[in-house]
């Protein structure tokens, strides 16, 4: 069991910063999340702790200790590593008992710590099979026994589902969520994979460039993105983003107006160059009474996406008015009067909509996030 | 499905054919050799393949002969001395080429290899006097020293090629899981580098075993004198008679030992044993 914190690490390469003054607190049985897109330093700051990398700056504590200098095997962590890198001349059982025999512990207590987990893994039939006669998925769970095995303090995973197949990783995804709750071991799980980041994490922490950009439990991330990127990396399909303006007390939209709440008129300078972003399910067909201050507008479909309990209706919104406007480059979105931009939403697969069809559609005030154009910091919210 | 049955029996005579051809070339002349080392000494001119009375006369002669035993016994421990020490420096040489940053590690390889092109020749003259004058002349120290120099170039490079093949993350994964970078090394990469440690040793213990250069020049007394240069002292039962007989029982004694470690380590060079390391 154990607390990790870390105190403005940082990771320098010649021409590179991989990972620039990185602090967060780890709590005793936490499974913690690190997410971002590749080469975002989150595999540099994984190496760190479990000290495969020298640390450039800043301080690694486990349990209030300073690890800092500390050689791997003197840490008592686990890690799985993404390519699963179990040892190809050693039989399953070798895998499994390789590190407690450098730990020298006594050959009875390897034997029946290794049936444990292989029983508990499911790997008790394939215990004298070499690796290259076993499945991805096999390698996969021979690779978590050879971490669990030792009953470290901490368990460190490199995005070890990445190299299943979809139906796989889902299974090993849950199975992964079990194992940690049943063990209660200190979790750091690494991902590029926004879903397996909010199903599996107690809290996440969102890194770019070797920055984190937002640590939060997954509804935090979710519903109060700290900036764009955050906004733009968790949930899938992604948000929706627009350029918009303040406009006396409201705010103005390619899609039309809403209105502002008097302290959010406040808070955003008139003229301010803004990011409206609204999430796919916060787009509502149109149907019966309009509730007040909710904006309302129609749209022709131009792609329908069914997944059966969900429907993903796409269509072109014109950003007319908006040309002078410079967004962030990475939300993709041209300016200029004859611009076009993609927008989803999510809709009831019961509607029966067709593509080409006219669709009308509102949004609440309370759904629409304001992020500032230029920092690409969320804004306060229009209302609470 | 006829016809690539016929074309699939074709290839496969023509490859027969061409392989029991190559297998022919390569082995008459130790045939020859085996053949003259059991002949009598009257019948050896009688130019037959098949000898006319076989007799282990010679055998008996070369094994009598406490020069040549004392030559076999030089050449096992000198080329034992040079293959364990060339591919165990090899071994570390190669593994800080592979994974460790460091300045310098393209000019160490092609030193190595230009090392490996130097002609032998070219320094046995300098060589003979540098070993007289520090009294290395005529010791087992004198032939392993040269032996280990023409030969941890291509040790390196033989090892290098299958220490680059063993991915990484196995060793990484080796130092989380508790060991020391020396245990990483002995427990998980050189079990996998097995098939190029046997490779690089074959060939170190080939050259050494199989080399006439150093060993007629820089040896005197059977002190270390080896076998290839021990042959070339053989004289006849008297002044008339060629050893035309010991010489090929001699030579059918130094050839046997690399055969069986060739036939010993092939079993061991096999390819594919680091597949299932990783995905894939």
């Amino acid at each position: 069991m154990a607390e990790i914190e870390l105190r403005e690490v940082t990771r320098r390469f010649p021409d590179t910063i991989a990972v620039n003054r990185a602090s967060f607190t780890i709590q005793d049985g936490e499974f913690f999340i690190l997410v971002g897109p590749s080469g975002c330093g989150k595999s540099t700051l994984l190496n760190m702790i479990v000290g495969l990398e020298q640390v450039s700056s800043g301080e690694i504590r486990v349990d209030g200790e300073l690890v800092n200098d500390r050689d791997p095997r003197e840490r008592n962590m686990a890690m799985v590593f993404q390519s699963y890198a179990i040892y190809p001349h050693m039989t399953v059982r070798e895998n499994m008992a390789f590190p407690l025999k450098l730990a020298k512990l006594p050959p009875q207590e390897i034997e029946r710590r290794v049936r444990e987990a292989a029983a508990t893994l499911e790997l008790t039939p394939l215990l004298d099979r070499r690796p290259h006669a076993l499945s991805g998925g096999q390698r996969q769970r021979v690779a978590m026994g050879r971490a669990i095995v030792r009953e470290p303090s901490v368990f460190l995973l490199d995005e070890p589902l990445s190299n299943l197949d979809a139906k796989l990783r889902g299974q090993m995804r849950m199975e992964i969520a079990r194992l940690q709750r049943r063990l209660g071991t200190t979790t750091l799980y690494v991902t590029h994979d926004q879903t397996e980041a909010m199903t599996l994490g107690d809290r996440i922490a969102v890194l770019r460039g070797g920055t984190i950009q937002q640590i939060g439990t997954p509804r935090e991330l979710y519903e109060r993105p700290a900036n764009l990127f955050v906004a733009g990396f968790i949930g899938a399909p992604a948000m929706n983003f627009l350029p918009a303006r303040r406009e006396g007390g409201e705010l103005v939209l390619p899609l039309g107006s809403l209105g502002l709440a008097d302290e959010s008129a406040v808070a955003i300078p008139p003229g301010g160059q803004l990011v409206a972003g609204f999430r796919p399910e916060h787009l509502q067909l149109a149907v019966g009474e309009r509730r007040a201050g909710s904006l309302c507008f129609e749209a022709q479909v131009d792609l329908l996406e069914w997944l059966g309990p969900e429907l993903f209706v796409h269509f072109e919104v014109g950003l007319a008015g908006f040309g002078g406007m410079a967004l962030p480059r990475e939300l993709g979105i041209e300016t200029g009067d004859a611009a076009r931009t993609m927008v989803v939403a999510r809709i009831d697969p019961g509607c029966g909509v067709k593509e080409g069809e006219i669709l009308a559609l509102c949004i609440d005030p309370e759904s629409v996030r304001l992020f500032d154009a230029r920092s690409g910091e969320n804004r306060a919210p229009l209302r609470e | 499905m006829a016809d690539t049955g016929g074309a699939g029996r074709m290839e496969r005579l023509l490859w027969g054919a061409g392989s029991t051809l190559v297998v022919l070339y390569a082995l008459i002349p130790v045939a020859w050799l085996v053949s003259l080392s059991l002949k009598q000494g009257a019948d050896l001119g009688d130019g037959r393949f098949v000898p006319r009375r076989v007799t282990l006369e010679h055998y008996a002669a070369v094994f009598d002969d406490p020069q040549f035993t004392a030559a076999l016994w030089n050449s096992a421990g000198i080329a034992a001395i040079a293959t364990v020490a060339a591919v165990l420096l090899g071994m570390f040489a190669a593994y800080a080429i592979v994974r460790l940053q460091f300045p310098g590690r393209g000019l160490m390889l092609a030193a190595a290899l230009s090392v490996a092109m130097f002609p032998p020749v070219s320094i046995i003259g300098p060589l003979f006097n540098l070993w007289r004058s520090v009294g290395l002349y005529d010791t087992w120290a004198g032939l392993v020293l040269p032996y280990m120099t023409f030969t941890l170039p291509l040790a390196i490079w033989t090892l290098a090629a299958f220490f680059r093949e063993i991915p990484w993350d196995l060793e990484r994964a080796a130092r989380v899981d508790g060991a020391t970078p020396l245990q990483a090394f002995v427990h998980v990469i050189v079990p996998l580098a097995a098939p190029g440690v046997f490779t690089a040793a074959i060939l170190v213990f080939m050259f050494a075993w199989n080399d006439f250069l150093f060993a007629i020049s820089l040896t005197s007394t059977s002190d270390a004198r080896t076998v290839p240069a021990a042959i070339a002292f053989f004289t006849g039962s008297s002044l008339f008679e060629l050893p035309a007989g010991a010489i090929a029982a001699a030579s059918v004694v130094v050839t046997v030992p690399v055969i069986i470690v060739v036939l010993l380590f092939q079993r061991r060079i096999v390819a594919g044993l680091t597949s299932g390391a990783v995905k894939g």
